[in-house]
């Protein structure tokens, strides 16, 4: 027991030694030559919100400007508000396992796409999480590629159509109510 | 005349300079603000669009001295290339934190 608790102490020590020599080293470096040394190489952003309601990182250094999309580690924007302006629920729209939009359903869409007026629309589609995850990604993109014809055969453009199967869930599959929830075209609108 | 004309200039460099000049060097590590003639806070930029050679959307601002360029992103992480506009032409009003007198007149 005394041993363990040795033990961890001297992982511990060791741990805040080894953090303690690479903030130091960091510290030390962060200056380079052509800076002029008040900042000590260390620049502090602020957040700009673009117009889709997106973060960037901004930074002004005097008559420098800089600016990079605020991203999670995973690549996926810190956003304040999506731009998804249409949300098909798939039970509504398609019968299981097929990709065919029924003439009601196509004629409600196109009217839809028509009023909404937008510059382009993203459009990606959705499943929950049974079957396959190979089968998923096809009928989901199958699924958003029938939504894309309805809304070219209304004049509009489309910027981009994707299939993200079950990899994107918008609840939880563990209930039936969640999984319709799951079953879903979303259209992204673009203004 | 001649003289007068000269002494003007360089009486107003030494103003357009001394307005920028004083935030061009010797900045903390605090980059939050536009320390220009009209010093705001950086969240109050104004955005257009420019469209890149592949047709992706980029936020573009000229705000005088400093001009920020920055990729729009979809929900997924993925460049919005919406066809606004033909590749490299931009959309929008975006230089609207340039004056005549500091930054380019165009």
């Amino acid at each position: 027991m005394a041993n363990t608790l040795f033990k961890t102490m001297r992982f511990v020590a060791g741990a805040a030694l080894v953090a303690t020599l690479a903030l130091s080293a960091a510290a030390a470096s962060a200056q380079t030559k052509s800076q002029s040394g008040r900042d000590k190489g260390q620049y502090i952003p602020t957040i700009w919100i673009d117009p889709d309601g997106c973060e960037h990182w901004v930074m002004d250094d005097g008559a420098e400007g800089y600016m990079s999309p605020h991203t999670n580690r995973q690549g996926i924007p810190v956003c304040h508000r999506g731009n998804v302006c249409g949300v098909m629920q798939s039970d509504q729209f398609f019968a299981t396992n097929s990709a065919r939009i029924s003439q009601g359903g196509a004629a409600h869409l196109r009217d839809f796409f028509v009023k909404t007026g937008a510059v382009s629309y993203i459009i990606t589609g959705h499943t929950d999480s049974r079957a396959s995850d190979d089968y998923n990604m096809a009928l989901s993109l199958r699924r958003a590629n029938a939504v894309a014809q309805v809304a070219q055969s209304a004049g509009v453009r489309i910027a981009d159509v994707r299939g993200y199967g079950e990899r994107q869930p918008a609840a939880s599959n563990g209930t039936a109510s969640g999984m319709a929830k799951n079953r879903r075209v979303e259209i992204i609108c673009i203004r | 005349m001649n003289i007068l004309k000269i002494t003007a200039l360089v009486a107003f460099a030494t103003f357009v300079s001394a307005c920028e000049d004083a935030s061009f060097s010797e900045l903390g590590p605090d980059k939050t603000l536009d320390r220009g003639i009209d010093t705001k806070h950086l969240s109050q930029l104004q955005a257009g669009i420019w469209v890149d050679p592949n047709g992706c959307d980029h936020w573009i601002i000229d705000d005088g001295v400093e001009g920020y360029l920055s990729a729009r992103l979809d929900k997924y992480g993925k460049p919005v290339c919406s066809g606004v506009a033909e590749p490299t032409m931009t959309v929008g009003d975006f230089k609207g934190g340039a004056t005549s007198i500091i930054g380019d007149p165009i």
